[in-house]
């Protein structure tokens, strides 16, 4: 009947060894036999080999439990489940309490998937929080030796830390003995040409020891050689994988060929692997060398544009680094007496660098759902003892039939450990999905995003959770078990035993209303904060404003002039769209991480040490930039289409830096260089305009200085135009990107977005934060409800003669409501009590995540409270409901 | 002795008989899934064999090895004469039970 048996189409072998295992002894050949027999005979052929080998699977599994164990010969059921004889194994013992842990659970499947559903939700929003904070905080950056690997930045007067200048940087890569190799990095943002569409790409002007700096080389080709990082120096590049795959189509022979970027021919040196994780720029798609000598203009020690890397030698401290380096800086210092306004460096090291930013909310998240999981082992803890109180009877008969107390206590701990592993399993699942929610939801700035998955360290760390919670809610029932006396059981409960219950199911639920409340004070602050920082204006007025990013590049655009005559043109033409009510231009963008800034040198007021004037956000804009955005002109007058290139030099300030400039004085008038102390042109103060959120609406105001981009010295590569709409601003976006595009279709167009989105998203970390802490409020709050309504619902079942009695003895329905909502709500106060006082002092951890809100502040407090009472009613209200129900003469006819 | 029998263990008493000296899991398996129309898992089986053995209603032995069975031996069971009592017993009850009923209740 079985056809020729293919080796390839046998069944599982792991299925088959785990059986022989689970198996007496007996029947176990004739089982593996019969097992594979019907395999090949009906299953496999009927089926085909995916299907066969999943039945071969289930019967294997599902065979231990409906068979006899290996050691009970004979009849099966006269051999109770109570002793466990000597010769027993562990594993016999283990999978014999197992099977009957399996079989009691299935048989109760209500508390079973209340009970498994309750842990999944704890141990699930554990371990995809877990699998976020596991690769940011825990796991050392992925570099060899990583945790030698710093940044190096200037520490200014104000405690602030600054980049670096190219004079600075080569000093230092040059002077200091610290360091094995010391990296700078600028942003590089170039269109590729010659293949398909125009693409802007993202990447990085790095010197040539950046990879090497990272302890990383190229999988094709080779690293930067120092020869390339010269001025004039021939041009190269080294493509990421993806960027390699995407656009090369993987095919080796780029290495060695040129490409055009930005106009320009750049020769492809090499491809970085495939798993090359870049955590200074993890967008970067390409890079160059920086190609840097000390006489180009933006070289000099004060243009403060590049970041730097350093990996230290094997035995030297951050510290004693930063002492050599400010030994050098005194020297520079020396040298320079006007370039510099650092106190010294500041060398933290790179992971503390690439983590510090997402660390508090991190850890507040994780704290967060670590309490969502501790009252979700309440809540199972409870509904154990709830099943314990039903089951005295049958534990007092295996007593009396021999069973030990560490015999039954196994048995419980078992019971939990399945429950456990069920939720565990299911959990686990819930993270997974939740993971892709939690990468989807994740702010933009989140550090290793492509890192965070439920890998193998995370499922390690989600059954060690798993088999602590069983352990740990499993002891609580078995516990008490343990401590009742066994006899009593089988006649009727001792006072003892039931106080002692009580007791602790009482305890039980203050302590779930107390962490709820905790969590939900914690959600309120965060809450509060997101208010207060909406209601922060940002200094401009987003209604019906959008924005897209105009870019030149090429060789057309060589000239200063000719990009300030597209950018002119642009302007002209999205004026021109029928529904565009203003339309203006800015070099930079606020809330959109544009930062460009230049020291302030006042011709009135100048300083010995030039570096020490104020430094300002510089603004090339077009006009009527000011006015599209509705920022106030406050004194003076806004620039206009007069202000271009020959006319006087003029420039606007905003409040901020006329308060810090000019203390008491009038500013307007007032003429001052931008950048250069020395040279360039003297630019006069014509206007004060309103302070502008430009970092972020909960930073502090930056100075802000706006100049017409025609009179600054060079012509910005790139600016983002800023468009009112009359009407809806999204219907009219494709009409503004049809007109750009018509006057070269080869500039890409990027960054569209209305302005209310760039706001919005100017807080995306705190959103985030915000709405994991909502979500796990919420189920904090409905897993304590459950936990309330499962102790009165119980109470009022045991008390239900004690109610009848009252009754008959002519209590009102109102005194029988009364009772059972005062034991509930003072429960809930108890409770209350508690979790309050415990978020007066544990609010400490979520201090720096909050925004003008105090972390006691009384409205939220007061506000999650009432909310927890509200909640707490309910859950009293349906048991209070059914007590009132109780019919007196049913109730004390006797049980 | 007690001769109840439970539904399961009727089943496979009766495959028994059926098949004769050929009883084994396969053949038991496979007679209940075509007469029965159940689907029983050899788990279920098994235990029920067991149960059975245990009341002393079966006996088995081990017969010899096939290449379709990866080289294992069948293991046999057979009646014995409690089995066929508990049988005889259990199908009275049934035919008692349902005497005198609508046609269409008769047992067989």
């Amino acid at each position: 009947m079985a056809g020729p048996v293919s080796p390839a189409h046998k069944p599982p072998a792991l299925a088959a060894w785990w059986l022989a295992r689970a198996l007496p002894p007996d029947i176990r050949e004739a089982f593996l036999g019969d097992l594979e027999e019907r395999f090949h005979s009906e299953v496999l052929p009927a089926r085909g080999l995916r299907a066969a080998r999943r039945w071969y699977w289930l019967e294997a599994l599902r065979a231990p439990l409906a068979l006899p164990l290996p050691d009970r010969r004979g009849s099966p059921t006269a051999q109770p489940l109570n002793r466990s004889t000597a010769k027993d194994g562990v594993m016999t013992t283990f999978l014999r309490d197992l099977r009957f842990a399996v079989r009691l659970l299935g048989r109760q499947p209500g508390f079973t998937a209340v009970v498994t559903l309750t842990l999944a939700l704890g141990i699930g929003a554990t371990t995809a929080i877990y699998s976020a904070v596991h690769p940011i905080l825990v796991e050392s950056l992925p570099y060899p030796d990583a945790g030698r690997l710093v940044m190096v930045w200037e520490r200014e007067k104000t405690g602030e830390t600054s980049n670096l200048g190219y004079g600075t940087f080569r000093d230092l890569a040059d002077g200091a003995t610290s360091f094995d190799h010391l990296a700078a990095m600028s942003y590089w943002e170039p269109t590729l040409t010659g293949t398909a569409e125009p693409e802007r790409l993202f990447g990085q002007s790095v010197s040539a020891a950046f990879f090497r700096t990272l302890g990383v080389a190229p999988a094709l080709g080779r690293d930067f050689t120092a020869a390339e990082d010269v001025r004039d120096a021939p041009r190269a590049v080294i493509l990421s994988h993806a960027l390699w795959r995407a656009r090369f189509g993987g095919d080796s022979s780029v290495v060695g060929r040129a490409i055009t970027l930005g106009g320009v021919p750049f020769a492809v040196v090499g491809v970085m692997p495939a798993g090359f994780e870049n955590v200074l720029a993890p967008n970067a798609q390409l890079w160059r060398p920086l190609r840097y000598d000390a006489s180009l203009p933006h070289a000099c020690r004060s243009c403060r544009h590049l970041r730097v890397v350093g990996r230290l030698k094997p035995d030297v401290s951050p510290a004693a680094a930063r002492r050599e380096l400010d030994v050098l800086l005194t020297r520079m210092m020396a040298d320079y007496p006007t370039e510099y306004a650092s106190t010294g460096f500041a060398v933290p090291s790179l992971h503390a660098q690439v983590t510090g930013g997402v660390k508090p909310a991190l850890l507040a998240l994780l704290g967060a759902v670590a309490l969502v999981l501790l009252i979700a082992c309440a809540n199972v803890a409870n509904l154990l003892l709830a099943r314990g109180a039903q089951r005295e009877g049958e534990f007092a008969v295996r007593t009396a039939l021999g069973a030990g107390r560490p015999r039954l206590i196994r048995q419980m701990l078992t019971e939990a450990l399945v429950l456990a592993a069920a939720g565990g399993a299911l959990g686990v699942g819930l993270a997974i999905v939740g993971v892709r929610a939690l990468v989807t939801l994740s702010p933009p700035d989140l550090p290793r995003l492509d890192a965070i998955a439920v890998n193998g360290p995370v499922l390690a760390m989600a059954l060690l959770v798993t088999t602590v919670v069983g352990v740990g809610f499993g002891l609580v029932p078995a516990w008490h078990a343990a401590r009742s006396e066994p006899r009593a059981g089988l006649h009727q409960q001792t006072r003892h035993a039931i106080g002692g219950r009580h007791a602790m199911r009482a305890g039980l639920v203050v302590s779930e209303v107390a962490l709820a409340l905790l969590l939900l004070v914690g959600s309120g602050l965060l809450l509060r904060s997101m208010q207060r920082l909406f209601a922060v204006s940002p200094g401009f007025d987003p209604d019906r404003l959008f924005t897209l990013q105009v870019q030149t590049g090429g060789p057309r655009f060589q000239t200063d002039s000719a990009t300030w005559g597209y950018f002119e043109r642009v302007r002209a033409a999205v004026r021109a769209v029928p529904g565009v009510e203003a339309v203006g231009l800015t070099s930079q963008l606020p809330l959109s991480g544009d930062y460009d800034g230049y020291g302030v040198h006042s011709e009135s007021k100048p300083r010995p040490n030039p570096a020490d004037d104020p430094s300002a956000f510089r603004f090339a804009v077009s006009p009527g930039y000011v006015e599209t955005m509705r920022i106030p002109v406050l004194r003076g007058r806004t620039l206009d289409e007069t202000d271009r290139g020959g006319a006087p030099p003029v420039v606007l300030i905003n409040q901020a830096l006329a308060r810090r400039a000019w203390p008491g004085e009038d500013p307007l008038g007032q003429r001052v260089r931008l950048g250069d102390p020395a040279n360039g042109p003297w630019r006069t103060v014509v206007g004060i305009v309103g302070d502008v959120r430009h970092v972020s609406l909960g930073a502090e105001v930056p100075n802000a200085a706006y100049v017409p981009e025609t009179q600054w010295g060079w012509s910005d590569y790139a600016m983002s135009l800023v468009v009112r709409a009359r009407g809806e601003p999204a219907a009219l976006l494709p009409a503004v990107r049809r007109a750009v595009r018509a006057l070269d279709p080869d500039q890409p167009i990027v960054r569209v977005a209305l302005m209310s989105e760039v706001v919005a998203a100017s807080a995306a970390e705190r959103r985030f934060t915000l709405v994991l802490f909502e979500a796990f409020g919420v189920l904090a709050v409905v897993l304590a409800a459950a936990g309330i309504y499962g102790v009165l619902a119980g109470a009022v079942a045991e008390r239900r003669r004690e109610i009848g009695v009252r009754t008959a003895l002519g209590a009102t329905q109102r005194d029988i409501l009364a009772l059972v909502l005062r034991q509930g709500l003072s429960l809930t106060a108890a409770g209350a009590v508690i979790g309050l006082g415990a978020a007066a002092l544990l609010t400490r951890a979520i201090d720096d995540l909050l925004f003008q809100v105090p972390r006691l502040d009384p409205v939220t407090y007061l506000g999650v409270t009432l909310l927890m009472a509200l909640v707490a009613g309910i859950a009293c209200w349906v048991p209070a409901r059914r007590a009132v129900r109780v019919d007196p003469v049913a109730a004390t006819r006797g049980e | 002795m007690d001769l109840r029998l439970g539904d399961l263990e009727q089943l496979v008493l009766l495959a028994l008989i059926r098949l004769g000296t050929d009883a084994y899991g396969v053949a038991v398996q496979r007679e209940i899934a075509r007469r029965a129309g159940r689907d029983l898992s050899f788990g279920t089986i098994y235990s029920t064999l067991a149960r059975l053995e245990g009341k002393g209603l079966v006996t088995s032995h081990l017969g010899d090895p096939t290449p379709e069975r990866g080289g294992r031996r069948k293991k046999f069971f057979t009646l014995r004469p409690a089995g066929r009592r508990a049988v005889r017993q259990n199908l009275k009850a049934l035919r008692t039970m349902t005497q005198g009923l609508d046609p269409s209740w008769q047992a067989p």
